[in-house]
């Protein structure tokens, strides 16, 4: 196809050509207006003044003849496919293996390369993420999928704001179940979340079949959570087809490491119209990242159990430490800790002293002359225990006191997440009838068989390798160095137990082969456990040493410790998360171990379930030498929760909780939504159809393409000069003739 | 080192955090030599009265020396206007103070006065910031084992005890009672000093009252915490009826 026009030349400016535009049409009226104020009017002066005008202004705009040649070819169509992991669900029946909507969306990308053979085809998948090419053609190709929700809104704004060719026409194959746009708009507002764009947008509806289903639909918390706070969650639970749903019970539990999960709270969803809403309250006691179990009890047929479960990791923060403190007897020890206690305003202590032994003390008063109340010791560890984040047992006798039956209560305690520090003095360890008890199990020490339980000899701990690579003690030794004060005898300790690490050492005497331990932290299911075995402590905070950096050292010292049982991340030797997320049925789990400045060492990553029993741990060992961040691949993790464990060097873990879901959000709601695929097509002028329906959608006009284009003058610019010449000079001869100047 | 500097060996496990006065001992005039068991027996009453551990041989230790950080507990008594504090003593006061540590004055003559009336004028230039307040009743010192009115020792002196603090702590508690007169004993076993005007019952409150003093220096304002509130105003209410 040719085609010729005209144009001026074009190697002037566009504020030229307007230039001469003006200058043109002000010489033109001020000839009318020159000849209109005389009373003879002069033909001969005007016709020569318009066309020397013309002419001087077609010498400036110099035309051109424009010869095109063109062709016409088909439309571009672009084809956007759901690509979200929800096209895992069947489109029909009860088993995804054989039926999966991804494999319909297959077979609609082959027929739409058939229907729209004339057309220049993109395909593009959509789901989270930025849209990713695809393959079309006649050939089935199987679908990659990905992500969790189906964004069109999103695809659609990345679709326009691309420079490339605008498409005639878009053909959307989905099951429909978007998270953009959102169901339930009218068709104003849902023509704006599509965008501005005018091309048509053609639906394939993958399927409009309903699974009998019952779901997980949703999980919504009220605000943060926050450690011992009470937390509204609600459930949101669907049931369709034609599964018989009445009351559907629902159940949330708390993953933990070492320990049955524990049931938090449960509710019954009463389902009418196909879904129901369950509000429960949940108290999470332990900060950090928690695994949260969400789970129905469906009816029997559910064709897909698999979204019946959800894992969520809650992130749960801190507002303040609530510690229980108990001491068998006052001493400077125990004033030491309470002042530190008591002077950080982020700690809530609830303390317990025993001033006044019973059995041998003689006050010389009758009870209510006394400022003493009973131990409550039932209330305190049947009733409260749970309200503390840890627990200080402060050389206490459990036999004496009442302890040892609640040991059991309390080693339960630490195994589910709770802290525990056991300070030393005469009636603590094996002096206080701790060992062999359930307590002493979850000590980072053994405590051994001696005749006497303690050492009254002074000494001076020393720190080992582990506490010289330990964050928890590097505020102490930043103010001490390696400096420590005398120590007035000591608890006798046993070996180290599995897993638990020595800060400081007795510079005499032994447990085992080794040095016995004086200091040591370890961990005990979800909880953390410290031992340490003096009971002079104190003297960092009131005696010479301490004089010399103004007490701050007893502060240090203990800042690191509670800080570490309490898992604050500054004490930490590295930090671990989970990037992305982690699915059962998606791509490789990925972390990212980072290890905190200063920290030495080969690392350990460790990897394992959150179980009641011990399953096997994935390890991973990773060069001092590594980049860093380092981002670790694990495939194949099963869905629940999971503990990431990593150790650098002689430091203590550090730990990090995760959940990984089977199939997450993208199966949490499996029914299509035809309806919405419909109001789309409606609203952008294009057409509805299923798969079946995919050849009766209309071609877009075809698109012309300029392929071949040529400029000549319409004459050379000498000539229309002379022109301009000549004109000029016949009008300056009409005027003189005229009467004009 | 000092023999004070160090956990000395010679106590059994545990005793390292016992309560143990001592005296402080300024410029050259001596102690009173009646109360110079009044320490002794002080530590005693508070081990076979209550749980808290306490050495029963005490000593003194002057205000310059570093055995002063050996203990947060020391007793300045006197009958007699002290000489002024050098200013090594001032520096080592101060800096015993900024640890934590508790003095308590005691004025042997309150008649007299001119020991209160010195260590007042020489306490204002130790901690010249922090003013000397009356504690009130309902303070915990009255509370912190027996349930007390108000201060008792040898000599009935105001209903208060004056005390100077930082923050919520006392560093300086301030007596006109002769408290340590009336633990004082003779070596046979009798008691060293007549009590005025009372007789063994207010000698008895007295020594309530030194107990109060040494679980406050051990636990502080343990017996504030919550917990407690609630059953000692019931028991002061009890006990006024």
């Amino acid at each position: 196809m040719t085609a010729i026009n005209w144009a001026i030349t074009e190697d002037i400016d566009r504020s030229v050509v307007i230039l001469t535009a003006v200058l043109l049409v002000g010489s033109l009226v001020l000839l009318v207006y020159e000849l209109a104020s005389r009373r003879q009017r002069s033909w001969a002066v005007f016709v020569s003044g318009v066309l020397a005008a013309l002419c001087v202004a077609i010498a400036v705009l110099r035309p051109v003849v424009v010869e095109s040649r063109a062709n016409v070819v088909g439309p571009r169509v672009v084809v956007l496919v759901d690509q979200s992991r929800r096209l895992t669900l069947p489109a029909s029946g009860s088993s995804a293996s054989n039926n999966p909507r991804s494999a319909k969306a297959a077979l609609a990308l082959r027929e739409l390369s058939e229907r729209f053979t004339e057309a220049r085809l993109n395909a593009l998948g959509f789901s989270e993420g930025p849209l990713s090419p695809l393959t079309i053609g006649p050939e089935l190709i199987p679908l990659s999928l990905s992500g969790n929700r189906s964004d069109l809104s999103a695809a659609l704004r990345e679709l326009n704001a691309t420079t490339s060719e605008r498409p005639k026409a878009i053909v959307v194959v989905s099951d429909g179940r978007l998270a953009r746009p959102l169901d339930a708009l009218d068709d104003g507002a849902l023509k704006e979340a599509l965008g501005p764009s005018s091309v048509p947008i053609h639906t394939v509806s993958l399927t409009d079949s309903v699974p009998a289903d019952a779901s997980v639909r949703g999980i919504r918390a009220a605000g943060v959570a926050v450690a011992h706070q009470p937390l509204a969650v609600t459930v949101e639970v669907g049931c369709t087809g034609d599964l018989n749903c009445g009351r559907i019970p629902v159940k949330i539990r708390e993953l933990r490491d070492g320990v049955a999960a524990a049931e938090l709270a449960s509710g019954v969803a009463e389902i009418k119209d196909g879904s129901a809403t369950v509000e429960l309250e949940l108290t999470l006691d332990q900060a950090g990242g928690r695994v949260i179990e969400v789970s129905i009890a469906s009816p029997s047929g559910d064709e897909i159990p698999e979204n019946d479960v959800r894992h969520l990791t809650f992130m749960v923060a801190r507002e303040r430490i609530r510690l229980l403190h108990l001491a068998g007897r006052p001493t400077y020890d125990v004033r030491a800790l309470r002042r530190w206690l008591k002077s950080d305003e982020s700690v809530d202590v609830v303390a317990f002293f025993i001033l006044r032994d019973s059995d041998g003390d003689e006050p010389g008063a009758p009870a209510f002359e006394l400022a003493l109340i009973n131990f409550p010791v039932d209330e305190l560890f049947t009733e409260h225990l749970r309200s503390f984040d840890a627990v200080i047992l402060q050389d206490i006798d459990a036999a004496r006191y009442k302890l040892s039956r609640y040991l059991g209560r309390l080693a339960a305690y630490v195994q589910l997440g709770g802290g525990l520090i056991m300070v030393g003095g005469p009636s603590s360890f094996a002096g206080g009838s701790y060992a062999g008890t359930p307590l002493d199990s979850i000590l980072p020490v053994e405590q051994p068989k001696r005749d006497k339980p303690s050492d009254p000899k002074a000494f001076v701990p020393r720190y080992t390798q582990a506490g010289h690579a330990a964050e928890v003690t590097r505020p102490i030794r930043d103010l001490l160095g390696d400096a420590l004060p005398e120590m007035a005898g000591t608890n006798h300790l046993g070996q180290i137990r599995p897993g638990a690490i020595v800060l400081w050492e007795h510079p005499e005497l032994l447990a085992g082969a080794g040095s016995m331990p004086v200091l040591a932290l370890g961990e005990a299911g979800d909880g953390r456990t410290i031992a340490l075995s003096v009971d002079s402590t104190h003297r960092l905070a009131f005696g010479p040493m301490a004089a010399g950096v103004a007490g701050r050292a007893y502060g240090a010292l203990w800042d690191g410790l509670l800080g570490w049982l309490m898992r604050d991340p500054r004490y930490e030797a590295a930090r671990v998360e989970l990037v992305g997320e982690c699915l059962e049925n998606g791509p490789d789990t990925l972390l990212r171990v980072e290890r905190l400045p200063g920290m030495r060492g080969a690392l350990t990553l460790s990897v394992s379930p959150l179980t009641e029993t011990s399953g096997p741990a994935i390890v991973r060992e990773l060069g001092e030498g590594s980049v860093e961040p380092m981002e670790v691949h694990l495939p194949g993790l099963r869905a629940g929760g999971y503990t990431a464990r990593v150790r650098i060097g002689q430091a203590p873990p550090s730990r990090h909780d995760f959940a990984c879901e089977r199939s997450g959000v993208a199966w949490s709601d499996s029914r299509p939504d035809p309806e919405r695929l419909e109001a789309i097509a409606r609203v952008t002028g294009g057409q509805a159809v299923d798969t079946a329906g995919i050849a009766r959608l209309p071609m877009p006009p075809a698109t012309t393409v300029s392929s071949q284009r040529e400029v000549a003058p319409v004459a050379p610019p000498w000539v229309w000069t002379l022109a301009s010449a000549i004109l000029l000079g016949a009008h300056w001869i009409a005027r003189r003739n005229g009467g004009l100047a | 080192m000092a023999a004070g500097l160090a956990a000395p060996d010679a106590f059994a496990f545990g005793q390292d955090g016992a309560f143990q006065p001592r005296f402080l001992q300024t410029g050259t005039r001596a102690l009173p030599s009646a109360h110079a068991s009044g320490l002794s027996r002080w530590s005693w009453e508070l081990i076979r009265r209550t749980s808290a551990p306490a050495r029963l041989a005490v000593g003194s230790v002057t205000a310059d020396a570093a055995e002063l950080l050996a203990e947060p507990f020391t007793v300045w008594l006197g009958d007699g206007a002290v000489a002024p504090l050098s200013h090594p003593e001032i520096r080592g006061l101060r800096q015993y103070f900024a640890l934590g540590g508790v003095l308590f004055v005691d004025d042997s003559d309150p008649r007299k006065g001119d020991f209160g009336r010195s260590v007042r004028a020489e306490l204002e230039r130790v901690l010249p910031e922090s003013p000397t307040v009356r504690l009130p009743a309902q303070h915990v010192l009255y509370k912190s084992y027996y349930l007390l009115d108000g201060p008792v020792g040898r000599v009935q002196g105001p209903a208060y005890l004056e005390a100077i603090g930082s923050g919520k702590t006392l560093r300086v508690l301030l007596s006109s009672h002769d408290l340590v007169g009336a633990l004082a004993q003779q070596r046979g076993g009798s008691w060293a000093l007549p009590i005025e005007p009372g007789g063994a019952e207010q000698r008895e409150l007295a020594i309530r009252f030194a107990v109060n003093l040494a679980m406050y220096v051990l636990c502080l304002d343990y017996k504030d915490d919550q917990v407690h509130a609630e059953e000692l105003m019931r028991r002061r209410g009890r006990q006024r009826r």
